[in-house]
């Protein structure tokens, strides 16, 4: 057994015990502690797999930004978790139960019967990379081939910032989400939130920049960005802005905006919706994406927040 | 000098298997946190001797990201879960 078979069985092992633990712990905020660390080592598992776009998807968005929200939700419930002590009768944990085991039943029987050459389109997307000149598969896919869902996952993004601020109260409508964090200016938090920001929003550009030939893109590079501007409000540096704020709604239909009226433009001077001419493929690409990012970044960044709380004065 | 590459990353994931050990004991949420981050660090030195063994330098990126989001999660840790903790190091959280 080679050094790399072993330490692909450590590194499963490592990550099952995780799983096992956060699903067994009774204590909410602890599962979501755990689920962090679960998220970290699944992004070495998607590296070890070569799919590296993956990764730095689960990174960002599953050990950074879901874990934290997770944390949020936890710390919420904490004090109502003591109080009503509601637990589950043994009928419905033994009905949980079965109905997970059959459901990793089903999932490992489907992995066990997949056929030996699975069907892929790889081939013809590396054979048609010259048509975006994009290098990268993945952004190629993403922006190009399959243009169409990637715009109608931006519109769910929306849809969800519309969800989380429609539990806003009657009277904090249209006010600042989440509450107002106060921090010791010269305290280490806030030294903390002057510090890495900066170095944040470089790789955040970074992340995006590479996506065009290299793993990376908006998601992940607005992942990084929204999380620079969660530190700067959580250390008091910065205020949520009112969710009234025309600049900020603008920003966020950018994305799904300009990549609509480039499909209609496809419509009109091309052959089909969403149908770049050749020769301006890569320079369209990359303006939906500038806008995307922004976007992506003040969503993220709004949906981590929550809904407004405190009306504009 | 691969192999001894690869003998490091095995190391550093015996380490991580120790901050799996470390979280499952606790006690305290803060004690599982600081785990967490050990995890953390441990896995951007396993991304980077992996990338090297492998030959994959966008793994490079991808420890950035974790440097970067693993910082961003402790803080988030501290501020929303230091309120309802009663630890003495609450002073430099006074949300309302």
């Amino acid at each position: 057994m080679s050094i790399a078979t072993v330490f692909e069985v450590v590194l499963a092992t490592v990550v099952l015990g995780f799983g096992f633990w956060t699903t067994a712990v009774r204590k909410t905020y602890s599962a979501a502690v755990g689920f962090v660390a679960y998220g970290l080592l699944v992004a070495l598992i998607w590296v070890r797999l070569d799919a590296v776009d993956v990764a730095l998807t689960e990174a960002a968005i599953s050990g950074g930004l879901g874990g934290v929200l997770l944390l949020g939700a936890a710390a919420r419930l904490r004090d109502s978790e003591t109080t009503a002590a509601e637990a589950p009768g043994n009928l419905t944990r033994a009905c949980a139960a079965v109905l997970s085991v059959l459901i990793a039943a089903a999932l490992a029987g489907a992995v066990w019967l997949l056929p030996e050459h699975a069907p892929t389109l790889a081939p013809r997307i590396v054979a048609n990379a010259w048509a975006t000149s994009l290098a990268n598969p993945v952004t190629n896919v993403l922006m190009a081939f399959r243009a169409m869902d990637t715009m109608l996952e931006k519109v769910v993004l929306l849809l969800a910032i519309i969800g989380v601020w429609s539990l806003a109260p009657d009277t904090a409508w249209g006010g600042r989400p989440g509450p107002c964090h106060r921090a010791d200016p010269n305290g280490v938090l806030a030294f903390l939130a002057r510090l890495l920001p900066p170095v944040g929003i470089v790789v955040g550009i970074y992340v995006f920049w590479t996506g065009a030939d290299h793993p990376g893109g908006a998601f992940q590079g607005g992942a990084i960005l929204a999380s620079m501007w969660l530190l700067a409000i959580m250390a008091g540096l910065a205020d949520t802005p009112a969710t009234s704020r025309r600049w900020l709604r603008c920003i966020l239909i950018a994305g799904p905006g300009l990549f609509l009226a480039v499909g209609l433009g496809g419509l009109w001077f091309g052959s089909a919706f969403l149908a770049y001419p050749a020769a301006y493929a890569k320079p369209l690409i990359l303006g939906i994406e500038v806008a995307m990012i922004l976007t992506i970044a003040a969503t993220l960044g709004l949906l981590l927040a929550g809904a407004p709380e405190r009306s504009v004065k | 000098m691969t192999e001894f590459l690869t003998a490091a990353v095995g190391f550093i994931l015996a380490m991580l298997a120790l901050g799996l050990v470390s979280i499952l004991r606790g006690p305290g949420d803060t004690d599982r946190m600081m785990a967490a981050q050990l995890i953390g660090t441990a896995g951007i030195a396993a991304l980077l001797l992996l990338g090297t063994v492998t030959g994959v330098p966008a793994a490079v990126d991808v420890a950035l990201t974790l440097a970067l989001l693993a910082t961003f999660a402790s803080i988030a840790f501290v501020k929303k879960g230091l309120s309802s903790l009663d630890t003495d190091g609450a002073g430099i959280t006074e949300d309302k």
